[in-house]
């Protein structure tokens, strides 16, 4: 059994017979952990690659979505059908003047779009993309991707308080409030998905919701926990900040949110950053409730393959669903949007746990 | 009997004279009294005012307002007729809120000015701006630049030297 | 912890004034505690031009009031004219008057909805609405050659006659957008987010609202049964069956449901136009001074006279456009340009109320209950 990709990779190199060979060469240096590093870095490097190009294809697939069901067209002159729309607008955001506006503090304003950007990577860590398809399973995998995602609210705090605009920082504020309120139901229909394993592994999470009953069911935790999904779904929605929640970016909104006084690159970053996040989010999704890379094993096709096929369908599924949302439903007052987080899903979340604690310890599931 | 006749019978003293407006009742109105005649046609249920209108002729001002009854289905117009120095007359903002816009217009474009009105400033025009354009003397060859301010106020001068220019 | 009252400017460039309209709000944190409305930046001078042009070279002028609905503001200034000149239309020409009105309403209130819906976030409304608008803008094309400020109607009758092939492509319209609107309040109505959105928000009595001098949709949101073309009927209105829709609840739903429940009855309107619609001329005889010329049954655009001198007077004739009471009073001394054109505009009226609505609300509510007063900047400036 891989157990993840280092361990894939160092199996593909030994298969076709080069991994013996460069071993020994480093070994004759005394330098054998130099040739675990360059396989490290040459694995996140694959990784990074994809979650950008991923994201690419994103924000093309959002637009071509959203002009579907608005009944027009889309991008489609850059490229065959608009597929290189994303290319040609990273190059106009890169040619943009990058504007510092004078009070604002150089240093933190610079570093915010990056602090944002780099845990909306990080997340990918311990995600299995498919069996043994995982950078490091983590034993408390779980918990680091919902640590991770806390972070952001500090860099919004510091984009919004860097800026030297008292509109931004209302704005981080808003989106502060947001984040943190929406990050509690989420980690609670989490900890029931937990209970349900009893390891806070990711690879465990979806080890344990393959096989079927009555060989056709799959043992997808969606169906053990219903309400755990819907509030899971709807506290991600939130996080991210799209529509319905989204009256940070509204242009009819007054306040403007807190990327008013960005411009160029570091504008760029915020919105790589967000569909990063609702790619990992995606993913987390599927880990948790829609049985990861599980499904039915093909007999000439490595199972890695296969597993990362299925990974994949089910994630477009979901960011599907999350943009066909985006363009049906208007926006929620930000009052109402803090009273739903707080009064309606806390309450519900902790129901959730409640009945799954007792189920579990009853012995039904 | 129609509206115009009612009150001329009510308040005989006010009335100047009654006749029609191609088929609305009118009656014109001593500038005076216009509250007293104005309280009374809302107690004869005419509740909503339609339009205030200001003509300037060319010897005196005139002032026209139009009602309606929802209840009773019945049109009434009073008319104020004002001298060409100094037009004014009492305000009705007080009964209606829906003229407070009205006469801020008519004082904006016509001149006539409203006493008792909460805010007898100009609506639809800048705030410095020189003239009342509806009159009929109003000067239309000296022209007028309107900037805007580092508020955001309006600034009006009549040369074009104060536009406001990058520095 | 003290806190501070501020003064936001909601300014003139902003998405969802519709127009250049300046809001200065008063705010105590998220709550509004006074809003001052900043009008006249569209002011365009129309009354004044009015004095000097003649009444048939007016009329492209009053297109430009309500841009979104062109017809009704020809229409009301015609018949103040009309009236005082007191002028006999002829009735195949007030049937296709009325059609035009009714259908201009239909895209008004399409208009309406697409802009109320995209200020509260949901974009996919403004592109179906616009789809349907962009089918009867066809038809208006067809009838007169432009698409939004059309100057079709003459004093005395209409420009041209209905053009062939005009009535099945209406009837094709008709059929299509009966469909559309049922799709359309199945997908808003009830959906939860639109009604927390709009309930009970931007309330206005029926007393304050009639004190206000509110017309229209938005007087009929607050239960008063007042649609003028019913109280003072004109036109062919007393020989055609329809309601006017009124809701008792007095918030920004009710106003919402106003226009939709409209545009099924002018739908319904549209088709009793259609299977009634008598041939005659469509331009009256002239009246007043010049010889009248022979011939040419319809496009009889010579039969009425070009400078046209009704007699002395004064009028103030309104009718309903689809925002409210739109109104003219024209004064004419004898001669060929009118001596005053004063314009009652619905929207300018309507604004009156929206400090009285808001206090107390916040921001996104503003724009909500500021949606279904539904304004339109030409029409408040002039």
């Amino acid at each position: 059994m891989i157990a993840n990709a280092y361990e894939l990779i160092v199996y593909i190199l030994t298969m076709t017979g080069i991994y013996e060979p460069t071993y020994a060469l480093f070994q004759s240096f005394g330098a054998e952990y130099l040739l675990r590093v360059i396989i490290v870095f040459f694995e996140i490097g694959i990784l990074f690659v994809f979650v950008l190009l991923t994201v690419m294809f994103l924000t093309w697939m959002e637009r071509k979505v959203v002009a579907m069901v608005q009944s027009r067209y889309g991008p489609m002159v850059t490229g065959p059908r608009g597929l290189f729309q994303p290319v040609m607008d990273g190059v106009k955001l890169i040619g943009k003047e990058d504007i510092i506006p004078e009070k604002a503090d150089r240093w933190i304003f610079t570093l915010a779009p990056f602090i944002v950007f780099v845990p909306a990577l990080l997340v990918f860590i311990p995600l299995p993309f498919g069996e043994s398809l995982i950078i490091s399973d983590l034993r408390v995998g779980l918990l680091y991707i919902i640590a991770i995602s806390a972070l952001s609210p500090v860099a919004i705090l510091l984009a919004g308080w860097a800026s030297n605009n008292k509109y931004a920082l209302l704005g981080a504020m808003r989106a502060v409030a947001q984040d943190i309120s929406y990050t509690i139901p989420l980690a609670l229909s989490a900890i029931a998905v937990v209970m349900l394993t009893g390891s806070l592994s990711t690879v465990d999470i979806v080890n344990a919701q393959s096989g079927t009953w009555f060989g056709i069911i799959p043992k997808w935790f969606i169906l053990l926990q219903p309400l755990g999904f819907v509030l899971f779904l709807i506290a991600s929605i939130a996080e991210m900040g799209r529509i319905p929640f989204d009256f940070q970016e509204s242009e009819q909104e007054l306040v403007a949110g807190f990327f008013t006084e960005y411009s160029g690159m570091k504008f760029a970053m915020f919105f790589l950053a967000e569909y990063a996040h609702l790619f990992a989010v995606s993913g987390i999704i599927v880990t948790l409730f829609l049985g990861g890379w599980s499904g039915p094993v093909l007999p000439f096709i490595p199972v890695q393959i296969t597993s990362l096929v299925y990974f994949l369908i089910k994630t477009y599924v979901v960011i599907f669903f999350a943009m066909w949302l985006r363009d049906t439903v208007p926006r929620v007052r930000i009052d109402q949007l803090l009273n739903l987080g707080w009064k309606i899903m806390i309450p519900l979340a902790l129901l959730n746990l409640l009945v799954t604690g007792f189920l579990v310890t009853a012995g039904v599931i | 009997m129609n509206g115009a006749e009612e009150l001329k019978q009510s308040l005989p003293s006010s009335v100047i004279s009654t006749g029609m407006q191609i088929n609305k009742p009118l009656a014109v109105i001593k500038k005076e009294d216009i509250l007293p005649v104005a309280s009374k046609v809302k107690e004869m249920d005419f509740d909503q005012l339609s339009v205030i209108t200001g003509i300037d002729y060319q010897d005196r001002f005139e002032v026209i307002y139009n009602f309606f009854s929802y209840r009773k289905k019945e049109n009434l117009v009073l008319k104020v007729i004002l001298d060409h120095d100094s037009p004014a007359v009492d305000s009705l903002t007080s009964l209606w809120k829906g003229a407070d816009w009205l006469e801020r217009e008519t004082y904006d474009l016509v001149g006539i000015k409203f006493t008792g009105h909460p805010n007898l400033t100009r609506i639809l025009l800048p705030e410095g701006w020189q003239g009342h354009p509806l009159r009929k003397d109003y000067d239309m060859d000296t022209e007028q630049f309107v900037t805007i301010g580092e508020d955001g106020e309006d600034i009006v001068s009549t040369d074009g030297s104060k536009l406001l220019r990058r520095k | 912890m003290e806190t501070d009252e501020f003064i936001l400017n909601m300014g003139p460039v902003h998405p969802s004034t519709h127009g250049v309209l300046r809001f200065k709000l008063r705010m105590d944190g998220e709550i509004i505690k006074d809003c001052q409305v900043v009008l006249g930046y569209l002011h365009r001078g129309t009354e004044k031009l009015a004095e000097m042009k003649t009444y048939l070279q007016f009329i492209p002028y009053t297109d430009r009031l309500d841009y979104i609905s062109a017809m009704p503001n020809n229409y009301a200034y015609v018949k103040a004219v009309e009236e005082l000149a007191g002028t006999e239309v002829p009735l195949r020409a007030e049937y296709i008057r009325v059609l035009a009105m009714e259908l201009n309403r239909i895209v008004n209130h399409l208009v309406f909805m697409g802009s109320l819906l995209l200020d509260l976030g949901a974009s996919t409304m403004i592109m179906y609405g616009f789809r349907e608008r962009e089918k009867a803008l066809q038809l208006f094309e067809m009838l007169c050659g432009a698409r939004m400020t059309f100057s079709y109607f003459r004093i005395g009758g209409v420009r041209e006659d209905l053009p062939e092939g005009f009535i099945p492509k209406l009837n094709e319209f008709m059929n299509d957008m009966e469909k559309r609107i049922t799709d359309y309040e199945d997908l808003i109505n009830g959906n939860e987010i639109f009604l927390m959105r709009m309930k009970n928000i931007g309330v206005i009595s029926a007393e304050e609202a009639i004190n206000y001098g509110m017309t229209g949709p938005s007087l009929r949101g607050s239960g008063v049964n007042y649609d003028i073309r019913k109280m003072e009927p004109y036109s062919i209105y007393p020989d055609l069956d329809f309601k006017a829709c009124v809701y008792p609840e007095c918030d920004s739903y009710a106003r919402y449901m106003v226009r939709v429940d409209e545009m099924r009855e002018s739908l319904h309107i549209l088709r009793q136009i259609v299977d009634t619609i008598p041939e005659s001329n469509v331009i009256a005889t002239q009246k007043y001074g010049v010889a009248p010329m022979t011939g040419m049954p319809y496009t009889a655009q010579t039969y009425f006279p070009r400078i046209f001198t009704p007699p002395a007077g004064e009028v103030y004739s309104r009718i309903e456009a689809p925002k409210g009471e739109l109104g003219f009073y024209v004064v004419s001394d004898g001669t060929t340009k009118p001596y005053r054109v004063k314009i009652r505009s619905p929207s300018f009226c309507n604004l009156t109320a929206i400090p009285k609505m808001v206090v107390g609300l916040k921001i996104p509510d503003l724009i909500a209950a500021f949606g279904t007063i539904d304004v339109v900047l030409g029409d408040v400036d002039r």
